[in-house]
């Protein structure tokens, strides 16, 4: 029910209750977990994961470590998909695979209907590492000829298509200069540009704001929002919540290397969440949330998810004259979404302190 | 397929260009010079003998040099700084990229050869009676014996560190040089086991003396078309059984993006 993204731009729903319900383990569980790994013949995916697993050895004794397990998921055309994690969550590795840069020990990709093992899949395929690092002995548009040739760009198109990208990443101006004169946000806007270079279907971007400044984050936002409405198909990794909500249709929280939750972000209520503080004088009214806690001084503390929920809020307290007495503004549900699957690895890191 | 590979090959090319890898032609000729006024006087009667000796030795070692120094770090460096991934996430394969690399050091090292010839040609030709085209024969087996060291360390750069891919490499070179005599003197053993050890060294290592034909051109011999062809041929085999196996190390490599 959760793991395709419609095309369509995220509606803001606000009255939409999640489907999310959080288990006394304090593990979060989706009710409509991944039990379908694709999407449905109408919309082919772009590309499938299935099962992807990948350890590696470690050490002088050369110990098994986990890198991913298990890890399912698919994109739709047109969607935008986000790896949330923290550090060490298995994104990278997740991607290194689907790109065949390291050798799963199981599972299977098939990235537009070909095998992933065969370079011809990668033919459609835009990608920025995490840290992205290029030649320095040529220059920004040299780097970009090098990569347009990979690409089977034809000459007489090449250069429009350079030009092109490069006012799209910001980077006209310096695109004479050698790379080793690069800062690590011009590396990352040329990694971009080299990304979308062959105009692919698909985007792979790991920590694509990484290492900019506020400007340059929001001017990356920008494109990766033009492409989804050019109608790009983009995987991103990230564990900068606010971006991932800004961006993307669905959402994969990996924790761990296992893929905890896959999520529509037009299922959840995106947005914020809502405290509010009631000074009841009389019985308890029947429309009171059943999750409500009533505080020391007798007032009556309201959880609310959506702005929907709080505009009923203030509309049953306008009526029965209830005054609200305050109102406090919460993180968006994903965000509370990744804390809560993550909460489990925080407190470790604390022990571990 | 082979557009790919050229692209890389000139990419690697450009970068050797860049890295301003032909300063070693310049002490080449550097080289050639000193030689010409320094062992004149030592030399009556031989200044040319001499003069082609050294030239033609120092081509072997200016070459030598920089395919074991530029081809040992070549692929290890890309893997370290993790330019190879953006290439790899491209249609290209992993064995168009080796192969790729592979050709653009060669073809590094066949305009080193070709500049270093013309300087060797052009001293030769100030000193009277000893310019010959025979010395061509000379230069295109140097460049043979180069380009299978070439593939020998680029089957090196894929498994081990570049220091140990240099080493190993000009242990190789060392080796291949002297792997004749080595099985010509076990076969003298009266040891099974020093026979067939020498038998083995000789059958792992390229013989390299196939393509040493300097001392015989210096003193006036041609190397005969049916040597060019053997030899080719040697060093063809020798290459393309060394990049496959390059090529199979290389496709089971974990990169990291």
């Amino acid at each position: 029910m959760i793991i395709q993204a419609p095309v369509k731009n995220r509606a803001i729903d606000r009255e939409t209750v999640g489907t999310r319900h959080v288990e006394r383990t304090g593990t979060v569980a989706d009710t409509g977990s991944f039990s379908r790994p694709y999407p449905s013949a109408a919309e082919p995916a772009v590309i499938q994961v299935g099962d992807l697993r990948k350890s590696f050895r470690s050490g002088f004794l050369k110990r098994r470590i986990r890198g991913i397990e298990g890890v399912s998921f698919s994109v739709a055309k047109g969607s935008v998909f986000a790896l949330l994690g923290h550090n060490g969550a298995g994104k990278t590795t997740t991607i290194n695979c689907i790109l065949d840069l390291v050798h799963p020990d199981g599972g299977d990709v098939k990235i537009m209907g070909m095998d992933y093992r065969d370079p011809a899949s990668r033919a459609r395929v835009g990608y920025l590492p995490e840290r992205p690092y290029f030649f320095d002995h040529l220059t920004g548009r040299e780097l970009l000829q090098f990569y347009a040739r990979l690409l089977n760009i034809s000459k007489e198109k090449r250069a429009a298509r350079i030009d092109e990208v490069l006012g799209m990443v910001g980077m006209t101006s310096f695109a004479g200069r050698r790379l080793n004169k690069f800062s690590k946000g011009m590396l990352q806007r040329i990694g971009l540009a080299q990304a979308i270079l062959g105009d692919p279907d698909l985007l792979i971007l790991d920590e694509p704001m990484s290492g900019l400044d506020p400007i340059g984050r929001r001017e990356v936002r920008e494109l990766l929002l033009d492409l989804k409405r050019a109608g790009k198909t983009i995987i991103l990794s990230s564990h900068i919540v606010p971006d991932v909500e800004i961006i993307a249709d669905t959402v994969g929280i990996l924790k761990d290397g296992c893929m905890a939750v896959v999520r529509d972000l037009n299922e959840m209520n995106p947005g914020f969440s809502y405290t509010g503080d009631l000074a009841l004088s009389g019985a308890r009214p029947d429309w009171l949330p059943s999750d409500h806690t009533v505080m020391v001084d007798g007032k009556v503390r309201v959880n609310v998810g959506s702005v929907g929920k709080l505009r009923n809020l203030l509309n049953d307290c306008h009526r029965e004259s209830i005054p609200l007495v305050s109102l406090e503004t919460h993180r968006s549900c994903l965000e509370e979404l990744f804390m809560e699957i993550n909460r489990d690895s925080a407190v470790k890191t604390e022990v571990a302190r | 397929m082979t557009g790919n590979i050229l692209t890389l090959a000139a990419s690697t090319f450009l970068e050797t260009v860049r890295d301003r890898i032909f300063y070693l032609v310049a002490v080449f000729g550097f080289i050639m010079l000193a030689s010409t006024a320094i062992l004149s006087p030592l030399t009556v009667g031989a200044q040319a003998k001499i003069m082609a000796d050294v030239g033609l030795a120092s081509m072997v070692v200016f070459g030598l040099l920089v395919v074991v120094f530029v081809g040992s770090s070549m692929v290890r460096k890309e893997l370290d700084k993790g330019t190879i991934v953006t290439i790899l996430s491209k249609p290209v394969g992993r064995r168009e990229y080796l192969i790729g690399k592979f050709l653009g050091l060669n073809l590094t090292l066949v305009s080193m050869l070709a500049v270093m010839g013309l300087v060797f040609l052009l001293m030769l030709f100030l000193a009277p009676g000893s310019f010959s085209l025979r010395f061509l024969g000379a230069f295109y087996l140097t460049f043979l014996e180069l380009t299978l060291i070439n593939a020998v360390v680029v089957l090196f750069s894929t498994s081990v560190s570049p220091v140990l891919a240099a080493v190993f490499t000009l242990g190789v070179f060392a080796v291949g040089h002297l792997s004749q005599s080595i099985r010509d003197f076990g076969q003298l053993q009266s040891s099974v086991f020093q026979r067939q050890m020498s038998e083995l060294v000789y059958y792992l290592t390229p013989n390299l003396e196939v393509f040493n034909l300097r001392g015989a051109v210096v003193h006036g011999a041609a190397v005969s078309g049916q040597h060019l062809f053997m030899a080719t041929v040697y060093c063809v085999a020798w290459t393309v059984l060394r990049l496959v196996i390059a090529g199979s190390i290389f496709s089971r490599k974990e990169l990291r993006g």
